[in-house]
């Protein structure tokens, strides 16, 4: 049987996909819907290929990492199949892992261009209507950014944690002055009424 | 609401495809019409206007910018860097080999800076940042990547979950 081949294009990477269709849905002889092979191809450097969730766990390395850059946070992705993190603000460090124990990690340095062009390749791979069930619309399943910081529930207890603790401090210490001022308030009571008994007594002597 | 750093990014978005195109103005008033924006936009006076929501800009100028206002300055800004990638990435490139290629970069940083000199208000300590040699850089960078990892289809709303995060 024949298989399907797509390749997309932007400047120094390409990325070949290779697939059948899945007939058992009628689906048009001309698309992909089963991955069985893909190379992403980037001048000057190995090629990377693998399996379809290899590319997907590629694909959203690639993306997790492009956000953070964009979003100005700590841009940084480490999983069993790759890590990327900055060199600095115009190099990236790519760390591909093999699954087979005795093949090295393999190491690749790209510029920002590059990463642009694997970027662009994948959003291509993402709008074509040949290619199914690989791009899972990364971006738009990236939820807002203070939404994101809601659900990390460190960021809630830091969000919580400081009012909880200056309300029990204000707490603590209005309580202990309300029970040193009455205590004060007590003794001055007691004075004044053994005071009072006092002159009684001085009364009655007289 | 959209916040003031969501539209200062954008109008630096826009500022630095205008450093790219040198007929900058005129290319995003053209687009508007293409992409059918027409009704939000209607000349190009109403850009220059929502670019004023800027708060660094010399005419800053508060008008409350509408969400859809804001969205079709960020589709003018996809459509454009798609048609400017090449030279984007020239620049980007350029940055990636400074010792060997600085041209590009060179030339799109003292352009940008220039038009940041003439539009924006030079006294801002946020203008100042941008104005310091020291650190402009991967500001520079930052905002010529934006428009680089934009120009796809999902490009707008890529750049639009970008910028209403900031």
């Amino acid at each position: 049987m024949l298989q399907n081949k797509f390749l997309f294009n932007q400047s120094s990477v390409s990325l070949e996909i290779i697939g059948l269709p899945d007939f058992s849905n009628n689906e048009n002889k001309d698309y992909i819907s089963i991955v069985s092979q893909w190379k992403l191809m980037i001048i000057d450097k190995p090629v990377i290929e693998g399996n379809v969730d290899h590319l997907k766990t590629i694909m959203r390395a690639f993306y997790t990492y492009s956000i953070s850059l964009l979003n100005n946070e700590k841009a940084l992705f480490e999983s069993n199949l790759i890590d990327i993190k900055p060199e600095n603000f115009h190099t990236h460090i790519l760390l591909l892992k093999s699954s087979k124990p005795e093949v090295k990690p393999l190491n690749i340095k790209i510029g920002n261009s590059v990463l642009a062009d694997i970027i662009n390749c994948f959003d291509q791979l993402g709008s074509s209507n040949k290619v199914k069930n690989i791009y899972s619309k990364e971006f738009k399943s990236v939820k807002d950014k203070k939404y994101l910081f809601l659900r990390d529930k460190k960021n809630i207890s830091n969000l919580l944690i400081p009012p909880l603790v200056s309300l029990c401090s204000i707490f603590i210490v209005s309580t202990g002055l309300i029970y040193i001022y009455e205590n004060n308030d007590n003794r001055s009571l007691l004075n004044n009424k053994n005071k009072l008994i006092s002159i009684e007594s001085i009364n009655k002597l007289l | 609401m959209i916040s003031r750093e969501s539209i200062q990014r954008l109008d630096l978005l826009l500022l630095a495809l205008e450093t790219i195109d040198l007929n900058g103005a005129e290319s995003l008033y053209s687009l508007s019409t293409k992409l059918n924006l027409n009704d939000v936009i209607p000349n190009k006076v109403t850009i220059w206007k929502l670019r004023n929501n800027n708060p660094m800009r010399n005419s800053f100028n508060k008008n409350n910018i509408k969400l859809e206002e804001f969205e079709a300055l960020i589709k003018l800004t996809t459509e454009m860097a798609k048609f400017l990638y090449p030279y984007i990435r020239q620049i980007l490139q350029s940055r990636d080999n400074l010792t060997r290629n600085p041209k590009a970069w060179n030339e799109f940083k003292n352009r940008y800076i220039e038009l940041i000199r003439e539009r924006f208000n030079t006294n801002s300590m946020k203008v100042k940042r941008l104005l310091d040699p020291k650190s402009n850089d991967e500001v520079f960078i930052k905002i010529i990547l934006t428009l680089a990892f934009c120009i796809s289809d999902d490009g707008f709303l890529k750049l639009r979950t970008t910028l209403l995060n900031y």
